[in-house]
């Protein structure tokens, strides 16, 4: 690999949780500057709630693995602050109580707001789109807005991070594509589990 | 106190009956008796008003004797009393209940952490004058639109190390970089072409043996343009032959216009001075170059962080000064470009490997041995693979009697050439064969003697009708006595040359001027000069006036016309003679192409015979002694 230069001053975060059958949730996030080129990666172990926390923690399991567990730990980690973190795997926006980073999940878009959304010119925001809580099991309160074709979902506690995002991401959504880097992510698990797993 | 309606009496009567009689004396239980209150009130039954007399209900009085006895509670006495409580105290006697406690402290997951470096700022910039064909923006597509593949960059299988491997699986997707508008291309690369990229970029070994006509060229520019942008390499030598030269530069400037390049030629002074600057990131050189410069370029303190040789088959041969001088560059990565890896022999692909990594292969490897050792290292796509819906090649092999003229002349040559090789005996060698054979090739092409040719009279029939439709064809022959013949009795046609003999000054110019002049139908090519490298894809006819020792040559020549632009199907004319040299040597041609097939295929096919042999050669004349058949000499 090549010497290291001066390092991008607009990282942007990317933080997702996968689940493998056999061995349990992987926590992946990855840092990138705004070429899109990786500055940080860091996974987890194979996390799995033990039976006590499954009957425990019922419908809040997922929001405390995925966020408190796993997405805090995740963003301890890295040296590098991204201005804004994106997840696409809503639970892990319960990571925001534990980190002053502006955290949004990538919500697919509905297939009715998708005619609505069709007009809007690029990055246009629309907020209080509309607050709504979340039914059960996640129980966690979201607050979406849209920017560009791009709907997204902060807590509803931290619904300040919203105009946050708009401006940091603005500038940036028709060179990324928001969705990719969490291929790279599974992908990165993928070779990581193999890796261990790989005979030495 | 009740009243019972009756029938009325005297007011005085009724008074009286209604007054309660206190009993006298005690009250039952000791209560005292209360007298009346002599002003307590007379409860008289209310009369309706308004009633008249006749209306008034009669009232019947009845005397009640119901007795009184009020007596005292002591109800208020109770209340003041005090109350007497008695506590009696009962044991009971249970076991404590066992008590389970779940302490939930968190637990951070364990986390592994890598860390890469950020590529450093290269600002290109575009050099001013430079032709820029890019295709406007608004053709591009949106960047929000999900391409239907994604082309990543995976790590070879001998990069082990996971962080170096996580480097690559990490890299954006080709496709994104294209979408976003990250990397730009003048025009949208083909999905293959995404992947040779992908396969180039993470490898320090490589061989791009695509099929002629796919694009090695733009993928090998491309790839090299992202490396730059990453900052992985800085220098880089490509190196190709002579004709080419030209060709690279203009691919250059088309698909990486704001890299600098630099072409190593001029007096040697200057050479030397180009070949050690360190500015321009990117030269380019000719084989011949490297013989003459070879005492700069192997020194050790001139490095190249890649080295790319186009058409790599011509370090085939291992003992070669080419290959000598090329496996002593110092250099970190190395590519090889060749639409023929494999020509004569598996041989061929050791040579190569012998650059890219000196010992990996050995001639003793069998075909599948090496082809499953190469595997990660190759890359070989075909037009058939890849471009479904380019247009097909029509091949379609003219198989012509020799004139009579041809006929007598080749009986008597072949005759006595036979007889001459038998009368050698074990002092025959390949060479003295080599001879034959082409001395005979040459009669299938003209008559020595009469100019008499079955293959004219049929190329001149076909001409014919290329010129009346306003197409372009090509003329291959290997010699370049036959093609300057073929102009002379082809010059309505408006017949041009491209050979050896051409100066290479002007060889440009004769392809520019075939390619726009509406009245130039035919250009004649020798396989040598005209078989690498050249784009003549809006010919649709290609002719093979005499045939190969090798199809790779001749696909080579074909794909000249037949490659990525071409407007439709190419409709390519073997000419061989029956009964002669030529029809022998095409069916060692067929057995080649299965050799070919059964390194480079997917497929596991079953073991073929390798190349041509002496055996095969010497074969092709069924050359005998008294003593058995004719062996070459040792």
């Amino acid at each position: 690999m090549t010497s290291s230069g001066p390092r991008s001053s607009q990282p942007i975060g990317f933080l997702t949780v996968c689940e493998h059958e056999a061995q349990g949730l992987f926590g992946g996030y990855l840092i990138l500057n705004t070429a899109g080129r990786p500055l940080e990666f860091h996974c987890t172990a194979p996390v799995r709630p033990s039976r006590s926390q499954e009957i425990l923690y019922g419908a809040t399991l997922k929001a405390y693995l995925y966020g408190e567990q796993i997405g805090q730990a995740l963003l301890e980690k890295a040296k590098t602050t991204p201005l804004v973190v994106f997840t696409d795997a809503e639970p892990v926006l319960s990571a925001r109580d534990f980190t002053s980073l502006p955290l949004a999940c990538v919500l697919p878009p509905p297939a009715d707001s998708l005619a609505a959304g069709a007009g809007e010119p690029a990055g246009s925001l629309r907020l209080d789109e509309g607050r709504r809580r979340v039914p059960p099991p996640f129980g966690l309160r979201v607050h979406t807005f849209q920017v560009g074709s791009q709907r997204l979902a902060v807590l509803q506690d931290h619904e300040a991070d919203a105009p946050i995002i708009v401006k940091h991401w603005e500038p940036l959504a028709a060179e990324f594509d928001l969705l990719e880097p969490f291929a790279r992510i599974r992908e990165a698990i993928d070779e990581a589990r193999r890796s261990a797993t790989r005979p030495s | 106190m009740s009243e019972i309606a009756a029938r009325e009496t005297s007011p005085a009567t009724r008074a009286a009956s209604l007054t309660p009689r206190w009993p006298s004396g005690p009250a039952p239980d000791g209560w005292p008796l209360l007298p009346p209150r002599a002003d307590a009130p007379i409860c008289r039954p209310s009369e309706p008003a308004g009633l008249s007399s006749e209306a008034r209900p009669e009232i019947t009085r009845v005397e009640l004797d119901i007795p009184v006895m009020p007596f005292n509670t002591g109800w208020n006495a109770a209340i003041a009393r005090p109350l007497k409580i008695a506590v009696e105290r009962v044991a009971i006697e249970a076991e404590a209940p066992k008590i389970l406690s779940v302490q939930f402290r968190r637990l951070p997951a364990k986390t592994f952490s890598f860390t890469f470096p950020e590529a450093p700022a290269w600002a290109f910039q575009r050099q001013p004058g430079k032709g820029d064909p890019r295709k406007p923006s608004a053709d591009r597509p949106p960047p929000d639109r999900p391409a239907p593949k994604v082309t990543r960059i995976a790590p070879p299988q001998d990069v082990i190390k996971l962080q170096d491997r996580l480097y690559y699986v990490l890299q954006p997707s080709l496709e994104s970089l294209v979408a976003t508008n990250s990397l730009e291309f003048p025009f949208e690369p083909f999905p293959y072409q995404l992947e040779g990229i992908a396969f180039l970029y993470s490898r320090y070994t490589a061989i791009l043996a695509d099929e002629m006509g796919l694009g090695k060229t733009m993928q090998a520019i491309s790839t090299i343009r992202l490396l730059l942008y990453a900052g992985e390499i800085r220098s880089v030598l490509l190196v190709c032959p002579k004709p080419l030269v030209t060709n690279w530069r203009r691919e250059f400037l088309l698909w990486a216009p704001e890299v600098p390049l630099a072409i190593i030629e001029g007096e040697r002074a200057r050479r030397e001075w180009q070949w050690r600057q360190p500015q321009t990131p990117v030269k380019i050189a000719n084989y011949e170059l490297l013989m003459r410069d070879r005492d700069v370029i192997v020194d050790p303190e001139l490095h190249f962080d890649l080295v790319v040789l186009d058409e790599a088959q011509r370090i085939k041969n291992r003992s070669s000064t080419t290959s000598q001088v090329v496996r002593a560059i110092s250099r970190s990565r190395n590519w090889a470009l060749t639409g023929t890896p494999v020509e004569n022999s598996s041989e061929d692909l050791v040579g190569i490997f012998d650059f890219l990594a000196h010992g990996y292969l050995s001639p003793a490897m069998k075909p599948r041995q090496m082809a499953k050792a190469t595997r990660d290292y190759v890359l070989r796509r075909t037009k058939d693979m890849v471009l479904s819906d380019m247009p097909p090649k029509l091949f379609r092999d003219a198989e012509l009697e020799l004139t009579p003229e041809q006929w007598s002349t080749y009986q008597a040559a072949e005759d006595e050439g036979v007889l001459r090789l038998e009368g050698m005996g074990e002092s025959i060698t390949i060479q003295h064969v080599f001879e034959l054979v082409l001395r005979l090739k040459q009669i299938c092409n003209f008559d020595p003697v009469t100019g008499a040719s079955s293959k004219l009279e049929r190329l001149e029939a076909d001409l014919e009708e290329v010129a009346a439709s306003g197409q372009k064809a090509i003329v291959f022959s290997q010699w370049v006595q036959c093609l300057e013949r073929l102009r002379k009795q082809l010059q309505r046609f408006g017949t041009l040359e491209y050979h050896g003999r051409i100066p290479s000054k002007q060889r440009d110019g004769v392809i520019e001027r075939f390619r726009n002049d509406p009245q130039t139908h035919v250009i004649l090519m020798s396989y040598g000069a005209g078989s690498v490298g050249l784009n003549l894809q809006f010919c649709r006819y290609v002719f093979l006036f005499d045939r190969w020792w090798n199809p790779a040559i001749e696909d080579q020549a074909i794909n000249r016309a037949h490659r990525i632009g071409v407007a439709g199907s190419v409709t390519v004319t073997r000419m061989l003679t029956l009964g002669t040299i030529e029809e022998r040597i095409n069916q060692v041609l067929e057995e080649k192409r299965a050799l070919f097939d059964q390194i480079f295929s997917q497929h596991e096919g079953p073991r073929q015979n390798v190349g041509l042999t002496q055996a095969e050669i010497f074969g092709l004349f069924k050359l005998r002694t008294p003593k058995g058949p004719l062996q070459a000499a040792a």
